[in-house]
């Protein structure tokens, strides 16, 4: 199976230089565990801030939700996969970098984000339809 | 040899093949109606109640055939509520595609994406439904096409909750267009659950064989 059939195409954004508590409110709003950080300018790359950095860097040292800005939690650069490839090699690559999302990338271009969720979830479904019609 | 005991005859035989006939009229109608929203094309609808009816006629039948005594009486009654669940699912199909037939060119292009997507999991669903009632009479792990049917049915919550919010930003501009188009989307967004309420009866039913 393809990862651009389990991806999720719907990206939620922030900018880099928004306060930290706009992402907290987008995250919670859009029930989602990250958010995918736009590059700041031209020479910049795409980031993800997730829920793990909010509380990991952010709200376990105290720092002001409403000063500090997305990008010095951010986490860069984006592990990506390329639209043509298969949920194996995402599996791995998961497993091998010890990470739960990978963003899927068409050129330069990030077109959708797959989950530990996303992957189990086809897994189980491509199991259950094994030896069935298509 | 239990096989034969529990549903093995030429009764028990027919009514299985009559309910899976009934399941892939279903999947029929939820294509067609999924090609509709994505063609915007009314006229395509007629399809949904064509085969509601003919879906309907299926149900008596396997109703009759049950209670003429195909099967044990314990398995019945589940057999029965199972058919009337697939039964709920066209309801609501067909309400939806009611409520299409008003607001057809009016739905907007964001709004009708996640439609079709919540369509095209319905039909997904419809299938896995499929395979499982086969393999509740056949051979395989029910287990694994049921947790299919609930992983596709948490796909069209999310779906649904996205669509909910991008609904109460749009302004009403006219109450009856308004409601339609919620009740629409509510319509939709139902079958799932009725697709899941009638795999749980799978997993009664597997149960009571045992």
């Amino acid at each position: 199976m393809n990862v651009v059939e389990i991806m999720t195409k719907k990206l939620e954004t922030i900018e880099a230089d928004a306060p930290i508590y706009d992402a907290i409110e987008k995250m919670i709003d859009r029930r989602i565990r990250s958010l995918l950080v736009k590059p700041k300018d031209d020479k910049d790359v795409h980031g993800v801030i997730t829920v793990r950095d909010v509380v990991t860097k952010a709200l376990a040292k105290n720092l002001d939700l409403n000063k500090t800005k997305v990008s010095e939690i951010t986490s860069k650069p984006l592990v990506c996969v390329d639209k043509s490839m298969d949920i194996e090699y995402t599996i791995n690559l998961m497993s091998k970098f010890n990470i739960t999302r990978v963003f899927v990338n068409d050129g330069k271009e990030i077109i959708g984000i797959i989950s530990l969720l996303d992957v189990m979830s086809a897994e189980l479904i491509k199991r259950a339809r094994e030896g069935h019609r298509a | 040899m239990l096989e034969n005991v529990f549903f093995g005859s030429k009764k028990e035989q027919r009514v299985i093949e009559k309910i899976k006939k009934h399941i892939e009229i279903l999947y029929g109608a939820e294509e067609c109606f999924k090609k509709t929203i994505e063609e915007r094309d009314k006229e395509q609808l007629y399809c949904v109640s064509d085969l509601e009816r003919e879906a309907d006629s299926i149900r008596r039948e396997i109703v009759s055939m049950i209670y003429e005594g195909a099967f044990l009486p314990y398995l019945r009654s589940n057999l029965c509520r199972f058919v009337e669940i697939v039964e709920e699912a066209f309801d609501l199909l067909k309400e939806a595609a009611s409520k299409f037939e008003y607001i057809g060119q009016g739905l907007d292009k964001e709004i009708e994406e996640d439609c079709i997507k919540i369509a095209d999991i319905n039909l997904k669903m419809t299938e896995m439904l499929l395979i499982a009632f086969e393999t509740l009479f056949g051979k395989g792990d029910l287990r694994e096409k049921t947790l299919a049917i609930r992983i596709y049915e948490k796909q069209v919550d999310e779906i649904k909750f996205d669509l909910i919010k991008k609904l109460s930003d749009k302004e009403v501009k006219n109450f009856w267009h308004g409601k339609m188009l919620s009740d629409f989307v509510d319509f939709l967004s139902r079958i799932s659950n009725v697709i899941e309420d009638a795999s749980d009866y799978l997993h009664i039913i597997n149960i009571s064989l045992r």
